[in-house]
């Protein structure tokens, strides 16, 4: 479905990316994994055309040069070139890092504003949906954003992104800072999303414990280079996964 | 974006030359000195001889740049390094330049006793005035400092004090450029020294986040307090000197224009560099004057020339000078 070869990125003359290649096959979760300063966010900002944006603006307020190269194939198309907003009509939907949602917005408002490029029937039934999969977001649907705690928040983060109609759901840190709890939830509800929309999912996390489970194929980033990659229980069996990212 | 099959990147990399003399303290060579010294001492020559090669036309107009470009740097020390975007242009001068014109025409003060004065108590009332919306962050400052000058130019009019309408006459004439750009060049590198000591560290981290700063138990209040007092010093300086240039001080000593040209000026210059702005005020300035035989169509130009600046080169005239300056570039293979 999506495959991007030799992706580099350049902050000035610092190597973010370094060569790397990603796949992710239909109906496939992919999980991404890596420390801090691995690229993730690099990656999922390429992967998502931001990168495009954010190097538009530090050109124009003069800061520092941003360099992309590689190539994006995406259905058998090449996206490289291709703005966000363009992306995400063909599917490829971000989930940021941190949530970004809309805080002074109340909740419903938040999916309605994700759902811009859904038609109206589709908007109302995704939000069925999201309340189905997240009672949780059901009862609150009048809180604004902001009041919401952390795990509410990533909710509606995932449920925006699902608004848009994603056939590529980026998801960016989405256990960052919860509970063991809330992760299971959210772990496990990813993996219904998969299965009941049929959407392919690329997830990056630095704690690989709790998402290893359900990706089927997994790449490793260190300093901007995919160092490992390989299907779930072959990397849950190599002793230096589990040391540097299961904490076993 | 480019995916071609021969992937080359444009490198930008530091000079040797401001490597090596980045450290201050280890200069090496004369070239060295010269690579550091050679900015500064174009911009202080060339402010020193200015007087004495423009033409006897343009003789008040050097007067005048100094002038906005003393409220520039006043806004872009508020805006870049503080966080507080400051209208106030106009509210400084009009208060700096009532003052100086009381102080001259009622007590009979010489122009050198009341500008530095007039300068004081001016900045002193001005932050007195502006101190309840310093603890307050988002666009209050701009609305408050915007609407004084607009409150007292009504005051003045309605009460009919200070000359009322008419403005104060017969303020002593005291038009000396050497004054106004010394001071000028004082303050600029004053504030560039000031921004990177401990006091200008605070300020900036109040722009940046001013929750942290309070959390680091420093009373945000009392370093913005600082901080306009400073702003509003060059401002009210401009003012004074202005009431004795024009030996008036009346009502359009409010005018707006004190509070926006500084703003454009700030755009072309570069922002938070300091000395751009200042640039930029010695640019826009002349220009402004220059085009006065355009009429209102002045404007217009005025406005595209911004219009221009603010889409094809947002960074500035400094920022992309000194880019220019310290870096180098090249094609490197990937």
């Amino acid at each position: 479905m999506l495959d991007a070869t030799g992706l580099m990125v350049f902050y000035e003359n610092m190597l973010a990316l370094n060569n790397v290649s990603i796949r992710c096959g239909e109906n496939q979760i992919v999980g991404v994994f890596g420390a801090n300063s691995a690229g993730k966010s690099t990656l999922m900002y390429t992967l998502s055309g931001i990168m495009e944006d954010i190097r538009r603006k530090e050109e124009m307020a003069g800061g520092e040069r941003i360099s992309v190269l590689g190539r994006i194939n995406y259905l058998g198309e090449e996206i490289m070139d291709l703005k966000p907003a363009k992306r995400a009509k063909k599917g490829i939907v971000l989930c940021p890092e941190r949530r970004r949602i809309f805080k002074e917005c109340n909740v419903v408002e938040n999916l309605r504003i994700g759902g811009y490029l859904a038609s109206a029937g589709q908007a109302k039934k995704t939000i069925e949906y999201i309340f189905k999969i997240f009672p949780a977001l059901e009862k609150l649907q009048k809180r604004i954003g902001g009041f919401l705690s952390g795990g509410e928040q990533q909710m509606l983060a995932i449920g925006r992104a699902l608004m848009a109609q994603p056939k590529l759901l980026l998801l960016d840190e989405p256990l960052l800072g919860l509970s063991p709890l809330m992760q299971a939830v959210l772990v496990r509800t990813t993996k219904e999303i998969r299965e009941q929309k049929g959407i392919s999912i690329i997830v990056t996390e630095q704690y690989a414990r709790p998402v290893l489970p359900i990706v089927d194929y997994a790449f490793i980033l260190e300093n901007g280079a995919a160092v490992l990659e390989g299907g779930r229980d072959e990397l849950m069996n190599n002793p230096d996964v589990r040391s540097a990212y299961f904490g076993i | 974006m480019n995916a071609n099959s021969e992937q080359r990147r444009r490198e930008r990399l530091d000079r040797g030359i401001k490597v090596r003399s980045d450290g201050i303290y280890s200069l090496m060579s004369y070239r060295e000195l010269c690579y550091l010294v050679l900015p500064r001492a174009v911009l202080i020559t060339g402010m020193l001889i200015l007087p004495l090669v423009v033409p006897t036309y343009w003789q008040k107009v050097v007067s005048y740049v100094c002038i906005y470009a003393l409220l520039t740097l006043s806004f872009d020390f508020l805006a870049h390094f503080v966080g507080l975007v400051s209208l106030g242009g106009a509210f400084f001068v009009g208060t700096g330049g009532y003052f100086a014109a009381i102080l001259n025409t009622v007590l009979g003060l010489p122009p050198l006793l009341s500008i530095p004065i007039a300068t004081i108590l001016g900045a002193f009332i001005c932050t007195l005035l502006l101190l309840p919306c310093l603890p307050l962050r988002g666009v209050y400052f701009a609305i408050v400092t915007l609407m004084y000058p607009l409150l007292f130019t009504r005051v003045i009019e309605a009460l009919n004090i200070l000359g009322g309408t008419d403005g104060m006459v017969g303020v002593t004439n005291f038009t000396n450029h050497y004054f106004i750009i010394i001071m000028l060049l004082a303050f600029l590198f004053g504030i560039r020294r000031l921004v990177n000591q401990d006091l200008g560290l605070v300020l900036r981290a109040v722009k940046d986040n001013d929750q942290a700063v309070r959390a680091s138990g420093m009373s945000i209040t009392y370093y913005k307090t600082i901080a306009v007092f400073i702003g509003s010093v060059m401002g009210c300086l401009a003012g004074a000197y202005l009431a004795h240039v024009f030996e008036w001080a009346g009502l359009s000593s409010f005018a707006l224009d004190f509070s926006i040209l500084p703003i454009a000026a700030t755009v072309i210059g570069g922002a938070g560099t300091l000395v751009g702005p200042v640039l930029g005020a010695f640019i826009l300035v002349p220009l402004n004057e220059w085009l006065r035989d355009f009429g209102t169509l002045r404007i217009v130009i005025y406005a595209l020339i911004l219009l221009a600046f603010i889409v094809f080169r947002s960074e500035g005239i400094m920022v992309y000078g000194m880019r220019k300056y310290h870096q180098f570039e090249k094609w490197v293979k990937v």
